[in-house]
């Protein structure tokens, strides 16, 4: 209940302050959404398997936006930071299907 | 020791599709154990993390919508000012071929009836520096009409290269010297007249003639003996190539022979460094 409220808050803070992305960081932000989708289906998944715990659910988040900006960043440096930024979405991405799935099962069963 | 190794690799695969869930969290449970009490720091740790997905989110969202009506804006003030300068272009041409006519009734009445108004009048006409009407042939060529458009792989903003033109300034060329080969005395490509000078050339996607960009379809008025320059054309190696095109590549290939085509004069330039040779020194 507070995480949905917190999550529309967050939404509506950065729908109001419109901030401007630095340049530098604007390769990563595709790759911060990625994460941030993962952390919350993973969140989700835990919270329904029983198990969830919000340090996880912080610290997963951060380190996976941390992690794989760091992977592009070293990619960009060594030229092949497009392909390594598509590696951290599909890895991520087949996360968040998984998770997904794992969420599905346990609402509707099936 | 090649089998060993891929099979490591597809149980990495596997392993990344299976196992999908954090470990985190069941290591955390398991260190826990069952209904362990609540920490002080649970309920913010949630808020602030959802915050940070909430908001992050929301950031790209604005920045994608953002920048792609910026791209859109520079691309419509670049578009404004190419047409701005294309109209004054225009209204400086038709400026120039009013100013041209008023010379040519001026000349008219200075020179009545004379052989040597005569021979301006039929050099002018040659040189394409006055309208010319008469019968004549008008030849059709057409790009084949472009394939659905298919999203492009770029960044918001860039222009998709379009697939190669399959007709260029060459096949234009090569159809108005069939048409001077085949005796015509006035040419015209798209509306703009050929002169002696005229060059028909080619710069990123359009065909430049004299410098005035024109576009698939091609329309290409030749005025002369019609019946001459129909069997003539219809006869040579140019139109055989372009019907065979016509199956092969898919490009729209006609020509029609017109009664009265009406071609209009170019703002010639007057040649700056040729001058007449006194008479009698040919070579």
């Amino acid at each position: 209940m507070i995480a949905g409220l917190a999550l529309i808050a967050g939404v509506v803070v950065g729908l109001l302050l419109r901030p401007t992305v630095p340049h530098v960081l604007e390769p990563y932000l595709p790759i911060a959404v990625v994460a941030a989708l993962d952390a919350v289906f993973g969140g989700i998944r835990a919270r329904l398997d029983g198990i969830f715990d919000a340090k996880v659910f912080v610290v997963s988040f951060v380190s996976n936006v941390v992690v794989a900006a760091l992977i592009v960043f070293l990619g960009d440096k060594l030229g092949v930071g497009g392909q390594l930024s598509t590696a951290v979405v599909v890895v991520l991405g087949i996360r968040i299907f998984g998770n997904a799935a794992a969420i599905r099962r346990h609402v509707f069963r099936a | 020791m090649t089998s060993r190794r891929s099979t490591s690799a597809t149980e990495l695969l596997v392993d990344l599709v299976t196992n999908t869930a954090d470990p985190g969290y069941a290591a955390a449970a398991a260190r826990r154990g069952k209904d362990a009490p609540r920490r002080w720091f649970d309920r913010p740790a949630v808020v602030l993390g959802c915050l940070l997905v909430g908001f992050t989110v929301a950031v790209a969202y604005v920045h994608t919508h953002r920048s792609a009506p910026e791209a859109a804006k520079v691309h419509n003030s670049l578009v404004a000012r190419v047409k701005t300068a294309q109209e004054s272009g225009d209204a400086l041409e038709a400026e120039a071929q009013r100013l041209d006519s008023e010379i040519i009734k001026a000349r008219q009445r200075a020179l009545p009836g004379t052989a040597l108004g005569a021979r301006l009048q039929r050099a002018q006409l040659l040189a394409g520096a006055t309208p010319v009407m008469g019968q004549g042939l008008a030849v059709q060529l057409a790009n084949p009409p472009q394939p659905t458009a298919t999203p492009s792989g770029g960044r918001p903003g860039s222009t998709p290269i379009d697939g190669a033109q399959t007709l260029t300034d060459r096949d234009v060329r090569s159809v108005v010297n069939e048409l001077w080969h085949d005796g015509a005395e006035a040419i015209a490509v798209n509306g703009v007249r050929l002169t002696p000078t005229s060059a028909i050339r080619f710069a990123g996607q359009a065909v430049l003639v004299d410098f005035a960009p024109i576009t698939s379809p091609y329309t290409i008025d030749a005025i002369g003996d019609s019946d001459v320059l129909v069997t003539s054309f219809a006869d040579s190696d140019v139109a055989g190539r372009y019907h065979t095109l016509t199956s092969v590549e898919g490009i729209s290939f006609s020509w029609t022979q017109e009664r009265t085509l009406r071609l209009p004069a170019t703002a010639a330039a007057a040649p700056r460094y040729a001058s007449p040779a006194p008479t009698g020194s040919s070579r």
